[in-house]
C-alpha cells in the first residue's frame, strides 16, 4: 500500500550525545499501595487479579482477559457500585523496553461510580500477539459498543462477541491500523525546495486515498424494505460533518446508524509526536467550541503527573475561563438549536452571537485569539489578566442574566419549541448511565452528577453554584439545564471575580515553565533551563493517567501513558460528544425524520471532538 | 449615491455585456453552506450581524451545491471527506470559486498525519487563500473582496462550450481527475 511510505523525511541534525537517563523510556510500573476497593476486589478475586494498588494517585486493577467479565459485572452489582463504564482505550507496547511479543497490547477501561463518587482503572493485557483479542463489554454496558469500535479500528483490537464490528473512523478500506507503532504517523514534507522538479515533490497528494465509488453498504439491523435515507456528511443541520443513514417507514424512524470520521484529524497519533507543551494547541482544536476547556483538561492532566503545584491565582484565572467558555459554547448552541428547530429563525442566533462575541472579544484581550485560545498553558495561564480585563467582565457578568431572560422569552413559550421538544429524544435514567453518557446530557435524564462539584478539580470547591437537573428525559429537560447553567457560570464568575488572589499567573517551576525574559540576561542557570526546555521540553515520570473535567458537553477526559520520555507515549482523548452522540438512535426511534435533527441539536455535538 | 442618483428618467447606460454580468454576479456571490472544522466558526461569525457578510451580497448561505457559486472549505480535510468535497465542487454549475478557509485548507497546517489532506488544492482548485488558524471573519471578508477583484476581469470565454472543444471522453476525464466514474 502506498500509504505506508510516505511519512515526512528524517532530517538528520547533528546534535550532541544523547545524555537521556539510561532508564528511559520506561514501562509504567506495576501500581502498589492500596485503597479500600482494591482491598475488596483482591479479597474477592484473590489470585486472580494480576495487580492492584495505586498509580499516580489513581487505583488500577489489573486483571486477565478471562476474568475481565467477571470482575466488570461483580463492581457494577456488587456494593462498590461501579455503575457507569465512562471509557475504553487501549496501549501498543511494543515499542516500551523488554517487549513481551506474546502481550503487545492492553486495553484500559475506566468506571465510575457516581454514588460513592469514585473512579477505577482496569487494565487488561491482552495475549496473542498481533492479534489480539479481548472479551467486549457490550452485553454489559452499550456505552462500550462505540469505544470498543473506536479500539478496533485505529488499534486493531479484535472484540470477540462484539454485536457491531465494523470501522468506525477510518474509511472501510483503510490499509492500517493507525495507532499501532509500526505504523509512521503520515503526512507530508514539504522540501525546502525553489524549483518544482526536486524529486522531493514527488511523493507530494501521494496519501491522499483514491476516491472510490463504491455502493455503500446497508448497516446491519437495516431492512430494505423500508427507505434508507442518507443524510450527510453535507448537510446543513448535521452540525457539522456527521453522516447519518436512517431507515424510515413512511416517515417514522426505524433505525439510525451514525457513521463517523469525516473530520478524523488524527489526534492521538500526533500527540505521540509532539512534546507535552506542544500539545496544548492541539486542545485548541478538538472541541472548538470550547478550546478553554479542552486546554485545562488536557494540562491538568499532565500537571497531576508531575505533581505540579499551581498558583491560586492561576487557578481563579482558569475557573473564570472555562466558565466563560461554557457560557459561549451553550450561547452557540441554542442560536444552532433554534435555527434547525424552527427551520430559519435566524434572530437568535443574531441575538446570541451578540454576547458570544462578547466573550470572544474577553478572549482576545488576554490571549490575541477568539477560537483557538491556547491560554491555558502547563504550569498555570500563559500570561497575566490585562488591567481592563476585569472590569469589562464584570460590566458582562452585570448584563448577561437580563440576555439570558431575553433569549428564554424568545423561545419559551412559542408553540414550536415546546411541541418539537417536550417529550422528543427521551433519554431513561438507567438508560443513560449505561450508555456512559456525561453532562447536560446525563443530567437531563434525572442524575446528580457533574465533576466540577463532584470530584472537584482547579479550586472548584470554593465556589458555590447549583447543578441543575430535570427528570423529564426529553430535549426541552436538556434546554433549561443549558440555560440554568448559563446563569450558574455566571455566578461563578462573579465569585472567583469578587475573590481573585494576587501572586504568579504561572508557577515558577523552571524545569516546566521558561524563566522570563528578564532573568536570561543575567543567569546561565535560567539560560540553561530556557535552552532545555525549548529543545527537548520536560520529561514525565512513567505511568499511566487519567483526568476528567466537566466541559460544556459534558466528561472531557485525557488518558495519557508516559513512558518517562518528554513526550507521551500514548495519548487518548475521551470526547464527551462521541460518547453521547451514541444515544441518537435510542432518543430517535419511532420519531418523525426531522426529530432527528431536534436531537443531534439536543446532544449537542461537535465533529472535531467526535471524530477527533 | 450610486448610479440611480445621476439618472435621468428614461435614460440609458452602455456597457460591455461582459461587465455587467461580472458586476452582477461578483455582488451575488452565494456560498455553499458547508462548514468543516473549527474555520467554520469564524465563517458563522462572518455570516452574524457584527461582520456581516450580508454587505457584500454574499449572506445567503445555499445548502445545495447547485445553487451555490462559491465553496468556502473552512477546516481540515481528511481523507474520507476529501471525494464528497470533490464531488460537491463537481456538482456545483459554473462559474463557481473555491477559497481555501485556513491553514488547514491551504496546506495541511498543524496536522501533518495520516489523516489530513494537505491542502484542498491536491483534490479542488482553489482560488483565494486565506491564511490564518482561524482567519479572522474580518480575514475571510478581505478574501472574498480579493475574489471579487479575480471576477471582474473573469471572460465568458472561459465558460462557453465551443464545439470544437469535444467533450472529454470518460476514460479521460478519469485519468486527468484520478476520480472514478460514478456507479449507478
Ligand atoms: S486552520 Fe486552524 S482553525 Fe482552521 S480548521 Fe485548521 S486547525 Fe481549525
Amino acid at each position: 500500500m502506498p500509504l505506508l511510505n510516505v511519512s515526512p523525511v528524517d532530517r538528520l541534525y547533528e546534535t550532541l550525545p544523547n545524555l537521556d537517563d539510561i532508564n528511559i523510556p520506561a514501562r509504567a510500573p506495576q501500581p502498589d499501595g492500596e485503597t479500600e476497593d482494591t482491598q475488596a476486589i483482591a479479597a474477592a478475586f484473590g489470585n486472580r487479579i494480576l495487580a492492584a494498588g495505586l498509580q499516580h494517585d489513581l487505583p488500577f486493577v489489573h486483571v486477565a482477559p478471562a476474568d475481565l467479565r467477571d470482575l466488570v459485572i461483580w463492581l457494577r452489582d456488587g456494593d462498590l457500585a461501579y455503575t457507569t463504564l465512562i471509557d475504553i482505550t487501549s496501549v501498543d507496547l511494543s515499542e516500551l523496553p523488554d517487549p513481551d511479543p506474546d502481550v503487545r497490547f492492553q486495553t484500559v477501561y475506566l468506571l465510575r461510580s457516581l454514588s460513592r463518587h469514585k473512579a477505577l482503572f482496569i487494565v487488561c493485557p491482552l495475549p496473542g500477539g498481533d492479534d489480539a483479542e479481548a472479551p467486549s463489554l457490550a452485553g454489559q454496558f452499550p456505552g462500550a459498543i462505540w469505544p470498543e469500535r473506536e479500539v478496533m479500528d485505529l488499534m486493531g483490537i479484535r472484540f470477540a462477541d462484539h454485536p457491531d464490528p465494523r470501522r468506525i473512523l477510518m474509511p472501510a478500506a483503510w490499509p492500517n491500523h493507525p495507532l499501532r507503532k509500526d505504523v509512521p504517523l503520515g503526512g507530508e514534507d514539504v522540501p525546502f525546495s525553489l524549483t518544482w522538479d526536486h524529486p522531493e515533490f514527488d511523493g507530494l497528494g501521494d496519501q491522499i486515498l483514491d476516491p472510490e465509488s463504491l455502493p455503500p453498504d446497508l448497516p446491519p439491523g437495516m431492512n430494505r424494505q423500508n427507505m434508507i435515507l442518507n443524510m450527510g456528511p453535507h448537510h446543513p443541520s448535521t452540525h457539522g460533518v456527521l453522516r447519518l443513514v436512517v431507515e424510515l417507514d413512511g416517515e417514522r424512524v426505524v433505525n439510525v446508524d451514525p457513521d463517523l470520521g469525516y473530520l478524523h484529524s488524527g489526534f492521538e497519533k500526533t500527540g505521540e509526536h509532539r512534546r507535552y507543551k506542544d500539545f496544548v494547541y492541539y486542545t485548541d482544536r478538538m472541541d472548538y467550541l470550547s478550546a478553554m476547556n479542552n486546554n485545562l483538561g488536557y494540562v491538568l492532566a499532565v500537571e497531576g503527573m508531575l505533581d505540579l503545584e499551581i498558583p491560586a491565582r492561576a487557578q481563579a484565572i482558569r475557573v473564570i475561563m472555562s466558565e466563560m467558555q461554557r457560557i459561549a459554547s451553550h450561547l452557540f448552541w441554542l442560536s444552532t438549536h433554534v435555527l434547525d428547530i424552527s427551520g430559519n429563525g435566524m434572530s437568535l442566533l443574531m441575538y446570541a452571537t451578540r454576547e458570544r462575541e462578547r466573550i470572544l472579544d474577553l478572549f482576545e484581550m488576554v490571549c490575541g485569539a477568539r477560537l483557538t485560545t491556547s491560554y491555558i498553558r502547563i504550569g498555570g495561564v500563559w500570561q497575566d489578566l490585562p488591567e481592563a480585563f476585569l472590569g469589562a467582565l464584570s460590566e458582562f457578568c452585570d448584563l448577561f442574566p437580563g440576555r439570558i431572560d431575553e433569549y428564554r422569552d424568545l423561545v419559551k413559550d412559542s408553540p414550536i419549541w415546546r411541541t418539537r421538544l417536550e417529550g422528543i429524544g427521551m433519554v431513561g435514567r438507567e438508560d443513560a448511565l449505561a450508555m456512559g453518557l456525561t453532562g447536560p446530557m446525563l443530567r437531563g435524564s434525572g442524575v446528580d452528577w457533574d465533576l466540577r462539584r463532584d470530584q472537584p478539580y482547579s479550586g472548584y470547591e470554593q465556589y458555590e453554584f447549583d447543578v441543575p437537573t430535570s427528570d423529564r428525559g426529553d430535549g426541552f429537560g436538556r434546554y433549561e439545564i443549558r440555560m440554568e447553567e448559563m446563569r450558574q457560570s455566571v455566578r461563578i464568575i462573579r465569585q472567583a471575580l469578587d475573590r481573585l488572589p494576587d501572586g504568579l499567573y504561572r508557577s515558577d517551576d523552571r524545569k516546566v515553565n521558561p524563566p522570563p525574559r528578564t532573568e536570561l540576561d543575567v543567569s546561565m542557570e535560567s539560560l540553561i533551563h530556557h535552552f532545555k526546555l525549548f529543545t527537548e521540553g520536560f520529561k514525565v515520570p512513567p505511568g499511566m493517567y487519567y483526568h476528567g473535567i466537566e466541559a460544556s458537553k459534558g466528561e472531557l477526559g485525557f488518558f495519557i501513558y508516559s513512558d518517562g520520555s518528554g513526550k507521551p507515549y500514548r495519548l487518548h482523548v475521551r470526547g464527551p460528544s462521541f460518547n453521547n452522540l451514541y444515544a441518537i438512535g435510542g432518543m430517535s426511534r419511532g420519531l418523525m425524520l426531522s426529530d432527528i435533527i431536534t436531537n443531534i441539536g439536543s446532544i449537542d455535538i461537535v465533529l472535531g471532538e467526535v471524530d477527533r | 449615491m450610486g448610479l440611480e442618483s445621476n439618472l435621468k428618467e428614461g435614460s440609458l447606460v452602455t456597457a460591455r455585456l461582459e461587465d455587467l454580468v461580472n458586476w452582477a454576479r461578483r455582488n451575488s456571490t452565494w456560498p455553499l453552506l458547508f462548514g468543516l472544522a473549527c474555520c467554520a466558526m469564524e465563517m458563522i461569525a462572518a455570516g452574524t450581524a457584527r461582520h456581516d457578510i450580508a454587505r457584500y451580497g454574499s449572506e445567503l448561505f445555499r445548502a445545495t451545491p447547485r445553487q451555490a457559486d462559491l465553496i468556502i472549505v473552512s477546516g481540515r480535510v481528511s481523507n474520507k471527506m476529501a471525494p464528497v468535497i470533490r464531488r460537491l465542487h463537481d456538482q456545483m454549475l459554473e462559474p463557481k470559486w473555491v477559497i481555501a478557509m485556513g491553514i488547514c485548507a491551504s496546506a495541511g497546517g498543524p496536522f501533518n498525519n495520516y489523516a489530513i489532506v494537505q491542502g484542498v488544492d491536491k483534490i479542488i482548485p482553489v482560488d483565494v487563500y486565506v491564511p490564518g488558524c482561524p482567519p479572522r471573519p474580518e480575514a475571510l471578508l478581505y478574501g472574498m473582496e480579493l475574489l471579487r477583484q479575480k471576477q471582474t476581469g473573469e471572460h465568458f470565454s472561459k465558460y462557453v462550450f465551443t464545439p470544437e472543444q469535444p467533450g472529454v471522453p470518460a476514460e479521460a476525464e478519469q485519468a486527468m481527475t484520478g476520480l472514478a466514474p460514478r456507479i449507478g
